[in-house]
């Protein structure tokens, strides 16, 4: 997943050392200079409606963006345009520097989500029509920003991981015996929206909980889970296995209900409610002692 | 997480124009959860006078016991008067947000969260007020 | 990361209870506020008038399970908050022990107290 991901990271910001190098203060001044050029040529062209997006810049390995600032940018606006549209074109047309994670451009791939006007949100799916004006366009808060809209997402792996998301058995079936091990269409429609994460880390990043508790697994980790735990076809053991994961004390009762993961969610999955019914599973499981 | 430098976290207080209503109440049930708790303290401290007046039938049948005089005396200050005003502002709210996160916890009208919380804010209002000629009565200003 | 939740906390009886405790403490509350400031007048209070109320056994036990109730509540309020902001370690052990502690003077002093003013002691 994480390779999958950081694929079109080097695409877009190509380590070429010659760019390296004319990225000194005095370059980088004029290459501002070019870029409001450009912008007015542009302006000029389109005569028509530009979209102004201001950017957050930061690269710890470029002496003039060590300290984060915000650039701005014009770009002509067409109907239909998406915010990573817009920073597509300001890449491509005013700075190639700026570096950010898109791939598949349909809200698939989960690569392409930003803080944008204060929410997170996945760049490919949002309009810009929707936002108000200029558009403020940040990394993901709670995770380190290793250059411009690009962060660290291995916090957030390892917390996917950490729940074991995968369906599994207790002892390998007997070869001769092998069945197909179908799901009931009820049980299919059960867990039908918790299938659909894209492990874009929206719900992590917003979550006020997972920004003061590192060791809280997050929403999307526990979705993860809801998802094989609630799945008929798992084994008792292995439920009950997945359930001691969730219910360690930053597990499942860390989540507070604020519902800010399910509000910035992409693909509009309920997770505080998937939270709340595996809070009730385990305390129903503790209390069956009899 | 730690951040290699400070870009300002989503929860600071600078950004409260972007929290969400779920947000809000958390931190509102919070807050009001941490003064309830203080309040407990000094509830049943004030109320320990009673040990004080405790076995002085003299005192306490003209009512000049230390602890019938230390909660009168507290009583007729209009800043207590109005303390105790916010107390019940809080307690109510705690009250109904309270109300609002059981039916969360039970999965019931989850989509109305937001909606539920305006409602509280709204009913606490109400009864704050409504309750404010009660709780000043007999008060010299 | 997966072996840092490995071993078996269950953290839902503490969570349970704070909601068992909370349904309760929603109608006592109420109640409390309801006597006391509505039914009675907290300006009007006397010892006399206080021994009246808490010689009701009904009444006295009523009060001593909200004050046990109320700070079981408060003090695991407490104690999540400071979690849910990262505490851990030595000092997450620390702040438990002192909480409880605090929690049952509380209770210890509260009980103490309405026995006394019911004439028990």
């Amino acid at each position: 997943m994480s390779t999958q991901q950081a694929e079109p990271e080097t695409q877009d910001a190509p380590d070429d050392p010659a760019m390296k190098g004319a990225e000194s203060p005095a370059a980088e001044k004029q290459k501002g200079g070019d870029m409001v050029d450009e912008r007015d040529e542009s302006q000029a062209e389109f005569d028509g409606e530009t979209v102004h997006i201001k950017v957050f810049r930061y690269d710890p390995e470029v002496e003039a963006k060590q300290e984060p600032r915000f650039d701005d940018f014009h770009v002509p606006f067409e109907k239909g345009m998406t915010v990573l549209d817009s920073v597509m074109y300001a890449r491509d047309e005013f700075d190639s520097s700026l570096t950010f994670r898109h791939s598949c451009r349909q809200a698939v791939c989960g690569s392409d989500a930003f803080f944008v006007n204060g929410k997170q949100r996945l760049g490919c799916k949002t309009q810009i029509s929707d936002l108000e004006q200029p558009i403020r366009i940040e990394p993901l808060p709670h995770q380190e920003v290793v250059k411009d809209l690009v962060v660290d997402m291995d916090h957030f792996y390892d917390q996917m991981h950490a729940v074991e998301p995968y369906f599994k058995s207790e002892d390998t079936p007997d070869a001769s015996e092998l069945e197909e091990q179908r799901q009931s269409r009820e049980n299919r429609e059960k867990v039908k929206m918790s299938t659909r994460c894209i492990w874009c880390a929206s719900c992590m990043s917003s979550c006020n909980i997972a920004a003061g508790d590192n060791e809280y697994l997050g929403p999307a980790a526990i979705n993860k889970a809801y998802k094989f735990a609630m799945d008929d076809r798992e084994e008792e053991d292995i439920k009950e296995h997945r359930l001691r994961i969730l219910e360690q004390e930053h597990g499942v009762w860390r989540c507070q209900t604020q519902f800010s993961c399910t509000e910035v969610c992409p693909k509009d999955i309920p997770l505080t409610e998937h939270i709340q019914e595996l809070k009730r599973e385990a305390v129903k499981k503790n209390l069956k002692f009899w | 997480m730690s951040q290699s430098y400070n870009r300002g976290l989503v929860e600071d207080f600078g950004r409260w124009k972007e929290f969400s209503a779920g947000m809000w109440a958390w931190i509102f049930h919070k807050f009001t959860g941490w003064i309830l708790i203080g309040y407990l303290f000094t509830h049943i401290s004030v109320l320990s006078t009673s040990l004080g007046a405790a076995g002085n039938e003299a005192a306490i049948m003209s009512e000049t016991d230390v602890y019938t005089t230390t909660l009168q005396g507290l009583e007729s200050l209009f800043l207590i008067r109005l303390l105790e005003i916010g107390l019940l502002a809080v307690a109510v709210f705690h009250i109904l947000n309270g109300l609002r996160l059981l039916m969360v916890d039970l999965g019931i009208g989850l989509e109305a969260q937001d909606k539920s919380f305006y409602a509280s804010l709204i009913l606490t209002g109400a009864i704050t007020v409504a309750s404010v000629p009660t709780f000043l009565t007999g008060v010299g200003l | 990361m997966a072996e840092r939740y490995s071993s078996f906390t269950p953290g839902g009886t503490g969570w349970f209870f704070q909601r068992l405790t909370a349904a309760f403490l929603v109608v006592a509350l109420a109640f409390h506020f309801f006597l006391l400031h509505f039914v009675n007048h907290a300006y009007e209070v006397t010892f006399l008038g206080t021994q009246a109320r808490m010689e009701n056994i009904g009444y006295l036990l009523t009060m001593i399970l909200f004050l046990v109730t109320a700070a079981f509540h408060g003090v695991n309020g407490v104690y999540n908050a400071l979690v849910n902001q990262g505490l851990k370690g030595t000092q997450k052990k620390v702040i438990l022990a002192v909480l409880t502690l605090a929690g049952l003077a509380l209770v210890a002093q509260g009980t103490y107290v309405a026995l006394v003013m019911g004439g028990m002691i």
